[in-house]
């Protein structure tokens, strides 16, 4: 399936990630090419490396700017952009974290599998285990066995008479519990719609694990649990890692930037404050867009809502997200994120001093021109997603201007983004409008 | 007034619990299509659809919401207007129908509309073709009860996939819009064109 290519033409990144063939047409086509001399390849990945490990992480992002990732390497590199390991730490220091991380993982999941059976059965739960005042629901529908690999339906059903709240089981009191319980038929409605036009997702075992994986995550951060759009976010590192518990670490992290995103209450929800920063850059940028946005009821932005939940995995074609998704990181990438991703799990914190890295600042490239501006200074930087969706805003902008009259047209517009959308553009138009907003507020100051 | 081309246009609210098929239903209704390969729809979307009820021309915009409780708060912004509800459950899942009085209560009190007695709602159980109906978790009398008890709203059974009562079900909730809206004899929504005569506004969807 691999297909190798060189010269400057350039190979869709998106070969490498097989669509089905009954699903072709339903899926955007990839924008983005492998190209020769700027995409970061397996070779000069590799040769990022010093003898005993060392990553020159400076180079790696430079060319990452350049042309993203090669998918064969994708995987490896994304443990570091997403702050897995430090890029200055030694392969055999990188061994010892990535075992004590799987035993961690399994330990978790052990957790899990002990108040459900279900985690790391291969099966995947879509009806409820539990009411909500924690009596045990009889037969729960399971949808899907990976284990009988000879079913390829998916309706398969281990009961007819589900549903029914079993009396003799005694009734979970643990609040947590429940809360976590409830979430699992959720999390199973999600993955058996998640990147299914995918042949990754053909093999039930993969489904199972990003189950497996969500289950676990939704008990260990509690606040967040489990919301509709995670499953969107993990896929990604479950096709791109082997391992399952690698896989994990790596969505843990990306939860980490986003999870905010997820918290909602009665009144709100957690994505509100990018839509505020949306909002204040357009108005910065843009100010007629913003008024006509306005006057149309849009002002609160809630039509880029799902932009930020699951981060253009809708507007794109798989490998073309990853490619914007490699760009973010790097445009951002902070040298100490992987001591402030270490900061409250302490285990393997002693490993490396924190001093070893300071003063060797390997800026991303948005890093720079915020510590040029000074713009760091207030309220730390705005994401540069943030700076993505305005590009499509800029994109669509005559449009917006000239046909919107209503939030309905401003939802349309915008979603025929669906699949139009260049990862690339969208890129090169945020670093450029990130620019400019630099330079526009730095004008401002007295 | 009268030199404007009059339209009508009725705002339909799909709710319901995640998984029930809320998608599958717009999408067989407009595209003719089914698909086993639908995502979890994320905040909201639409796709529109035109129909001629008793000779006249009428343009559904069907919205579509995430399923999931914890989306409820952006309720508000999506509700905003709406002229009826369609409230969808799968009949195999016992939590899906428990959830109905929640959003049908939900909406009333996020959609504000001026007479929320007689608003216009429609009940669909959907999903009847799975296992020929062996799973079903909830009778046909038990979905229809609670309809009673809810002010006589009308009750479809539905199949997305095998396309049973999917055209029914939205003509049914267009016609009891239409009614509703002259009833309380409030003007109709215009839409004001631009040039060209095919106003076809068939919004893009994921697929």
């Amino acid at each position: 399936m691999i297909k190798w290519s060189i010269g400057s033409s350039g190979t869709p990144a998106d070969s490498y990630y097989e669509v089905r063939s009954d699903c072709t047409d339903d899926v955007p086509k990839s924008k983005f090419k492998i190209k020769a001399g700027k995409t970061l390849s397996v070779r000069k990945w590799q040769a990022a490396f010093s003898t005993d490990g060392c990553l020159d992480i400076a180079s790696v992002l430079s060319r990452i700017q350049k042309g993203g990732v090669h998918p064969t390497v994708r995987g490896e590199v994304w443990e570091f952009l997403l702050g897995c390991f430090d890029p200055r730490s030694t392969f055999d220091e990188r061994e010892e974290i990535r075992q004590i991380r799987r035993l961690q993982y399994a330990r978790w999941k052990e957790d899990c599998r002990e108040m459900d059976s279900h985690v790391g059965s291969g099966k995947v739960i879509t009806a409820p285990l539990i009411t909500e005042d924690g009596r045990p629901i009889k037969d729960p529908l399971v949808l899907l066995e990976a284990t009988s690999s000879q079913n390829t339906s998916d309706s398969a059903s281990t009961s007819s008479k589900n549903g029914n709240v079993d009396d003799s089981a005694t009734r979970i009191t643990d609040k947590h519990i429940i809360d976590w319980k409830l979430t699992l038929h959720q999390i199973g409605l999600d993955v058996l719609r998640t990147d299914r036009t995918m042949v990754f997702y053909e093999n039930k075992e993969n489904l199972s694990k990003l189950w497996d994986i969500l289950a676990v995550y939704a008990w260990i951060d509690k606040d967040v649990g489990y919301c509709q759009g995670m499953s969107d976010l993990c896929s990604p590192m479950i096709v791109l890692l082997k391992d399952e518990a690698d896989a994990f670490w790596c969505f843990e992290k990306l939860m980490r930037r986003l999870r905010g995103n997820f918290k909602c209450t009665d009144q709100s929800v957690g994505v509100a404050n990018q839509l505020q920063y949306l909002a204040s850059i357009i108005q910065v940028l843009d100010p007629k867009l913003h008024d006509h946005l306005e006057t149309l009821g849009g002002g609160d932005y809630l039509f880029a809502f799902r932009m930020f939940m699951v981060l253009f995995r809708r507007e794109v074609s798989f490998g073309d997200s990853l490619y914007l998704w490699e760009m973010m990181w790097a445009l951002e990438y902070d040298p100490d994120i992987f001591f402030a991703a270490c900061e409250d799990a302490s285990a393997h914190k002693s490993k490396i001093s924190r001093s070893k890295l300071r003063g060797v600042r390997h800026f991303g490239k948005r890093d720079k021109e915020n510590a040029k501006n000074g713009a760091e200074d207030t309220e730390g930087p705005v994401p540069i997603s943030v700076f993505m969706v305005a590009s499509v805003l800029k994109e669509k902008r005559e449009k917006l201007l000239l046909e919107a009259r209503g939030l309905d047209d401003l939802i349309r517009i915008l979603n025929d983004v669906n699949g139009n959308l260049d990862a690339k553009k969208a890129c090169a138009g945020a670093l450029k409008l990130h620019k400019k907003y630099l330079r526009k507020v730095q004008a401002k100051k007295p | 007034m009268a030199s404007s081309r009059r339209r009508t246009l009725l705002k339909v609210i799909v709710l319901g619990d995640s998984g029930v098929g809320k998608t599958s239903l717009m999408n067989q209704y407009v595209n003719k299509k089914f698909s086993q390969q639908y995502k979890a729809t994320i905040g909201a979307d639409f796709v529109t659809k035109e129909v001629l009820i008793e000779d006249r021309l009428v343009t559904l915009q069907i919205w579509d919401t995430a399923g999931q409780e914890r989306f409820q708060s952006l309720g508000v912004a999506f509700y905003r207007g709406a002229d009826c509800c369609m409230l969808v459950y799968d009949v195999n899942a016992k939590r899906s129908f428990n959830a109905l009085s929640t959003w049908h209560d939900e909406f009333l009190t996020q959609a504000s509309p001026s007479d929320p007695k007689h608003f216009p709602f429609i009940l669909l159980g959907n999903k009847i073709d799975i296992d020929a109906g062996n799973k079903r978790a909830i009778p046909e009398k038990k979905a229809k009860e609670w309809c009673v008890s809810k002010g006589n709203i009308p009750y479809l059974e539905t199949s997305a996939k095998d396309d049973y009562n999917v055209d029914s079900a939205f003509l049914c909730i267009a016609k009891l819009a239409l009614e509703h809206e002259h009833d309380q004899d409030i003007y109709f929504k215009t839409i004001t064109e631009p040039a060209t005569d095919t106003a076809e506004h068939t919004s893009g969807c994921a697929c």
